[in-house]
């Protein structure tokens, strides 16, 4: 059973408009550049687990969303390393690229569902990383590509510069979470995500009530399949290079371990506050240069968030308990005493 | 022609005939009652309509149309709605909740303006609550409107049931034995609430156990056993014949 949770009644508008403000300033605060690239890669990853909870949202449990990041990621690095494309036309290609993948997947595989659709991903994205690694004409192997950097973009006194600082990067990055945020929130909010709640909550009643099963399944994969591959891209440009091993098996978990710890109940911000934890997290980790230690440690976490937050409610729903235990009840004992 | 037609539909599992060439005529306004024994093939008559299984033989008109073979969410979105024989209901969604989850399918506003959220959105949202409302009112479930869907009692839940199948505006509704687990006085209820559905136009085919309820509310009644439609007609009539009784009561040995 999974809660869902409604944001207008629990986060109010001006801490949505803070946190926003804060984000846009972080350059300005620091000019960092691992703790701006920590960001920009968080960010990259709350893309890709946003499209993974919704997914979920029809019942479906994809655990091959970094075959799509593959997919994307190779798309717009082929283009730019061999072809000679330049980085925005490739960035959006990858996204449609992506999203045609999704689709014909989920065609396919979205007829059953259930465990069966698990293990199809799981396996699809070892496929992907054992075609780029023996695809060598096309994708060098286990060299990787080497992927090109956007053009300047001149604005009159002052232009834009991929290749100077991280800076343009963030940016970007927040453009593209934003956008996706929205896209998702909107999707949430409307009938067809609800009736994603249908279809996940008892496909047989559904059917019955007039909801094409395929139809809602495979709209969320796609959409989720678009916005991870524009993701996979980004996270290719940004990185430089793309080898087949930087988006398997380890890091499809990884996002579903994200998406569990931010909380699956929402689309929007228990994927940004899973991927930022986690991602922060895992990047101190790594710097400990202990084998295994982070697949260790985030299977700690699943457990512990699983045994203080169960219901799916992950983190994101503390500060909705805190909002609702704490300051709306004071809300409500205030108007009670007014009306005495 | 009749409303919906069932033209020698025959259903097979395996060897096992589950129903064997039934005629079957239903007339638009009218409560048509199923019964028989256990087994003999009332639930699998529903299935058949509302497309969870295919017939293997006979075909299903409606309106004159065909609807054999078609997906159970094609059926339903041409108005015939099923409910189910066990509770079946979305789990951990309030009464409201799954009512407007069954509504969404109706709504006129394509899925675009709901993303937008254009003012016809808004507009049909707020029609089809009050619409949500006034079914839960008719089905006196309004002081579970906003309580988890599992935790009513066992009536509520088969009212809720219907609530859901009535929001989706069927022209046909079929019940599969929606009094089941319930005593005489709770199944008078819920037949006093299908009396009240009738007079809203929908044609409601009623497959029930229990005689008693069933002789108050149906026009028509149809007597299936082993598979076979072995009576039709007034329920008075019907259920004097002697292969009814006989296939209730079994034959006498001496």
């Amino acid at each position: 059973m999974m809660t869902y949770i409604d944001y207008k009644d629990v986060v109010p508008k001006a801490v949505i408009g803070l946190v926003v403000l804060l984000i846009l300033l972080v350059p300005i605060i620091t000019t960092n550049e691992s703790t701006l690239s920590i960001l920009i890669l968080s960010g990259i990853w709350a893309i890709a687990v946003m499209g993974f909870t919704l997914v979920l949202r029809t019942g479906q449990f994809s655990l091959g969303q970094a075959a799509f990041m593959a997919i994307g990621g190779y798309t717009s690095a082929i283009l730019t390393a061999q072809m000679g494309w330049s980085f925005w036309p490739a960035f959006l290609l990858a996204g449609l690229v992506s999203g045609l993948a999704a689709f014909l997947v989920g065609m396919v595989v979205l007829r059953v569902g259930g465990i069966y659709f698990s293990i199809i991903t799981l396996s699809l994205c070892e496929v992907i990383r054992i075609v780029a690694q023996q695809w060598e004409s096309v994708t060098r192997g286990a060299r990787g590509l080497i992927t090109a950097q956007p053009n300047p973009i001149p604005l009159g006194f002052f232009e834009i510069n991929f290749f100077s600082s991280t800076v343009p990067y963030f940016y970007l990055t927040v453009c593209l979470v934003a956008f996706t945020a929205l896209v998702f929130w909107r999707i949430g909010e409307s009938r067809l995500g609800r009736s994603f709640a249908g279809v996940a909550l008892n496909p047989v009643l559904a059917e019955h009530q007039g909801m094409y099963l395929m139809k809602y399944r495979v709209i969320a994969f796609t959409v989720a399949g678009v916005f991870t591959g524009l993701a996979g891209s980004l996270y290719a440009h940004f990185l430089t290079v793309l080898t087949p091993t930087m988006l398997g098996l380890w890091q499809s978990i990884q996002i579903l371990i994200m998406s569990i710890v931010g909380g699956i109940g929402s689309l929007v911000g228990g994927p940004i506050i899973g991927s930022i934890l986690l991602y922060t997290f895992g990047s101190y980790l790594t710097r400990l240069d202990i084998y295994g230690i982070q697949q260790l440690l985030f299977g700690a976490v699943v457990v512990l968030v699983l045994l203080f937050l169960p219901k799916g409610t992950g983190l994101v729903d503390l500060w909705g308990r805190f909002w609702t235990k704490v300051i709306w009840r004071e809300k409500e004992f205030e108007m009670d005493e007014a009306e005495e | 022609m009749s409303f919906l037609e069932l033209n020698q539909v025959t259903k097979t599992f395996g060897k096992l005939a589950a129903l064997e060439d039934i005629d079957l005529q239903v007339n638009k306004g009218e409560i048509l009652g199923i019964v028989g024994p256990n087994g003999s093939g009332k639930t699998t008559l529903i299935n058949i309509i509302s497309g969870y299984f295919r017939p293997t033989k006979g075909e299903i008109l409606f309106n004159g149309k065909k609807i054999s073979g078609l997906r159970p969410d094609r059926i339903a979105s041409r108005g015939i709605v099923r409910t189910f024989q066990s509770n079946v209901l979305f789990e951990g969604t309030t009464v409201i909740e799954s009512m407007l989850i069954s509504a969404y399918q109706q709504y006129k506003t394509n899925h675009w303006q709901s993303f937008f959220n254009t003012r016809a959105w808004k507009q049909e949202n707020e029609e089809v609550v009050g619409r949500v409302i006034e079914l839960i009112k008719l089905l006196d479930l309004l002081n579970d409107t906003f309580l988890p869907a599992d935790g009513l009692s066992h009536g509520y839940q088969r009212l809720l049931g219907i609530a859901m199948a009535m929001i989706t505006n069927p022209s046909v509704l079929l019940l599969d034995e929606p009094t089941t687990g319930m005593n005489h006085e709770e199944a008078m209820f819920v037949v006093d609430k299908i009396k009240m559905l009738r007079e809203q136009g929908v044609t409601i085919i009623l497959i029930e156990h229990n005689m008693k309820v069933l002789m108050g509310v149906v026009d028509r009644v149809v007597v299936l056993n082993f598979g076979t439609k072995i009576a039709e007609g007034k329920p008075e009539v019907v259920m004097n014949k002697q292969e009814v009784i006989e296939a209730y009561l079994g034959t006498e040995l001496i």
